[in-house]
């Protein structure tokens, strides 16, 4: 089956080149050079830009080619693969501008629309030095309740932390309208600096960080600026509800980081595993190193499955995405910082040295993926957004509601998706999830084919011991479920086990839908017959759960060599076809350190 | 708790609302004061948007996640819910 999004995403990265050629502009040698010096990867966004990835970011209403979320994902997906850093600092324009996208006007879009496609950096101005995470405590304020006299918003007060804070020319900024705040007290202004007079804003230093090194983290201070009342994105007040819709949106979308992530370890750890050899054996033919290689492939397959499922789920489920992207922002960036310990144990002492092994990526990728847990709602933020939610879900649950029919076209990679319709975003999800409650009819689904298919029947055991840990776990969020003011730390576990079983729902709905139309595939095919990737990914999610596994080692050495034979076939890792603009890697078996250089 | 079914008015209504509020809050519902705003008792912003599913549960009807923000006392919030209930009754 031709899945447009990978398509395009195939395309982009040819159009890339090969990163392990140095003459390339986007080569891992030039993004380890630029996160040496601490510098934004100026001339790689400007590839990015001369094929068009800004249009991407821009609805087709505005007058760019964003129709489908899914394809966004995929494209950020190959930039990340590469370097967080570029994918990170490009991809803030998406950040900057989905507050307009969310609620503003046909004519704020079309015009940050023109100015996003003709590559103008946009930015999103949330957070502030003394109040982290606290949206409602923000100081950056109108300084009259009023327009003055020439209809401008005067502003003041400081945003820190914010990425492209300085090379940003248009700002999305929450702004406190009312002294005394509270939620309906904060609006957003779209904030064009090059309308300022200069002298009332000036950028905060570059704030220097472990990980993403070459981005723009900076800040800005406002000193009675004139903001033209025309800024005001929705209405005045809606701030905080815009953000947090915002917010839903691209909390989705920064799964492409961890997924990038994921794919560029793996393939780290694999390419090591191939060519270092150890006691006359090659290191992936020892037992605990092809534990450690199925076990991290199995999490990025499982990874790759809940972000196809959450960003189709924008477009098909999306009054319930205050739900799915919790579940995402939290489960992907944490999942992938595990993925990546669990691989460095694999590479050892290679993992942290920079120069000497595959340009130092390993260590880069690590500290650049740590930032991702962190920023657009941390990892206790999305737990706790989900605690909100427990009183809906308990009961969305035990009753089969939400949006089950919308679930269904989120899983089936053949459904088009209908246009995003920003007014069905929700800040709470009324009915539950409608993920979750399709899982009785997923697992009664596998059954049946498992009558048909004995191979199929331990994924069709485990689907039914999903079934009832999820049960389960809705009885522990009941306990929870008034709990709104302190939240306490059992509270947070019943979250952390929701998402798991969110995950499994999605991945055992993705495969119930979509096994039919891509089984026969030549290249991922394997992969879905007989269950395969979901076998596994409902292995690593019920131990992740407590209980016991659900799949042998007979399993994961067939997933082994799904992996290895997308790598001698120049494929992506993936469960959908897509090749990769890599050379073929050197021959395996060589001298261990035949791809290994001296740092000079 | 009991359960209205018809003839909701601004008092009854006002009651559900502290008994419901008071629950949030683990206090008694004596103790929550019709005329102060619901943050001044901890409730914060995202965790005042759930009381839109109880009420839709109970009342059957539908509100706006945000009621609580622009009718932020159990005052305000009761007048906002007897007038969306006419309305409902109303247009049904």
């Amino acid at each position: 089956m031709e899945h447009r999004p990978y398509r395009l995403a195939e395309e982009f990265d040819h159009y890339l080149g090969d990163p392990h050629d140095p003459g390339e502009v986007f080569s891992y040698a030039r993004c380890a050079d630029l996160d040496d010096r601490e510098e934004f990867p100026a001339d790689i966004c400007r590839r990015f830009e001369e094929w068009g990835l800004p249009e991407q970011y821009v609805p087709v209403e505005y007058g760019g080619r964003l129709r489908d979320y899914e394809q966004v994902l995929q494209l950020v997906r190959a930039v990340a693969r590469r370097d967080l850093t570029c994918a990170i600092g490009h991809g803030k324009t998406y950040l900057g501008g989905v507050c307009v996208w969310v609620a503003g006007s046909a004519e704020q879009g079309a015009r940050l629309g023109a100015d996003i496609i003709a590559g103008v950096p946009v930015s999103l101005g949330l957070t502030e030095r003394a109040h982290g995470s606290d949206l409602l405590a923000g100081d950056v304020r109108t300084d009259d309740e009023a327009l003055d006299d020439s209809g401008h918003w005067l502003v003041s007060g400081e945003k820190w932390l914010i990425n492209n804070a300085t090379r940003g020319s248009v700002l999305s900024l929450l702004t406190r309208t009312r002294p005394d705040g509270g939620p309906r007290g904060f609006s957003v202004l779209l904030v064009d600096k090059r309308e300022l007079d200069a002298d009332t804003y000036r950028h905060l230093p570059k704030i220097r960080t472990l990980g993403i090194r070459g981005a723009d983290i900076s800040g800005i201070a406002f000193d009675g600026a004139r903001v033209p009342k025309g800024a005001l994105v929705g209405a005045e007040g809606a701030g905080l509800e815009i953000v947090l819709k915002a917010l839903q949106l691209t909390r989705t979308m920064c799964a492409a980081l961890s997924l990038g992530a994921g794919d560029h370890g793996l393939r780290l750890g694999l390419d090591f595993a191939e060519e270092r050899e150890l006691y006359g054996r090659r290191l992936v033919d020892l037992p605990q190193a092809r534990h450690v290689l199925t076990g991290a492939a199995a999490d990025v397959l499982l990874h790759e499955a809940v972000a196809l499922v959450a960003a189709r789920a924008v477009q098909a489920q999306t009054a319930e995405l205050g739900v799915t992207s919790a579940v995402t922002k939290y489960l992907l960036p944490t999942g992938t910082d595990r993925v990546l310990a669990d691989l460095t144990g694999l590479l050892g002492a290679r993992a942290f040295l920079k120069g000497v092994h595959a340009d130092g990526r390993f260590q880069k990728l690590v500290r650049d993926h740590r930032l991702v847990g962190l920023f657009d709602g941390n990892t206790l933020v999305n737990l706790n957004s989900l605690v909100n939610q427990f009183r809906s879900l308990v009961r969305g649950f035990r009753r089969g509601t939400g949006d089950t029919a919308g679930a269904g076209v989120a899983c089936d990679l053949t459904a088009p998706l209908p246009p995003l319709d920003p007014s069905r975003l929700s800040l709470i999800a009324r009915h539950g999830s409608g993920m979750t409650a399709s899982l009785p009819a997923s697992v009664d689904e596998i059954t049946r084919r498992a009558a048909r298919n004995p191979a199929l029947a331990p994924v069709a055991e485990a689907a039914r011991r999903l079934l009832a840990v999820t049960t389960a776990v809705h009885t522990d969020m009941e306990e929870y479920q008034g709990v709104l003011t302190e939240v306490p730390p059992a509270a947070f576990e019943a979250a952390r086990r929701y998402t798991l079983c969110w995950a499994g729902a999605a991945c055992l709905g993705l495969w119930t839908h979509s096994t039919d139309h891509v089984r026969d595939d030549p290249a991922t095919g394997p992969l879905w017959r007989d269950g395969l990737w979901l076998h596994t990914v409902l292995d690593r999610l019920l131990r992740r759960l407590g209980e016991p596994a659900a799949a042998g080692e007979e399993t994961y050495e067939d997933l082994l060599g799904a992996l290895r034979a997308a790598r001698t076939e120049g494929r992506l890792f993936s469960l959908l076809p897509q090749r990769t603009p890599e050379r073929q890697p050197a021959t395996t078996g060589g001298a261990a350190g035949g791809s290994e250089r001296t740092s000079c | 708790m009991p359960v209205p079914t018809a003839g909701h008015t601004t008092e009854s209504l006002t009651t559900w609302l502290a008994e419901r509020i008071a629950l949030y809050l683990k206090r008694r519902p004596t103790e929550i004061d019709p005329d102060v705003p619901l943050a001044e008792y901890g409730l914060d912003s995202v965790a005042a948007l759930s009381l839109c599913g109880d009420i839709e549960d109970d009342f059957d009807l539908v509100i706006e996640p945000t009621a609580a923000w622009d009718y932020p006392t159990v005052h305000a919030l009761a007048d906002h819910l007897v007038a969306e209930l006419a309305a409902q009754d109303g247009g049904a």
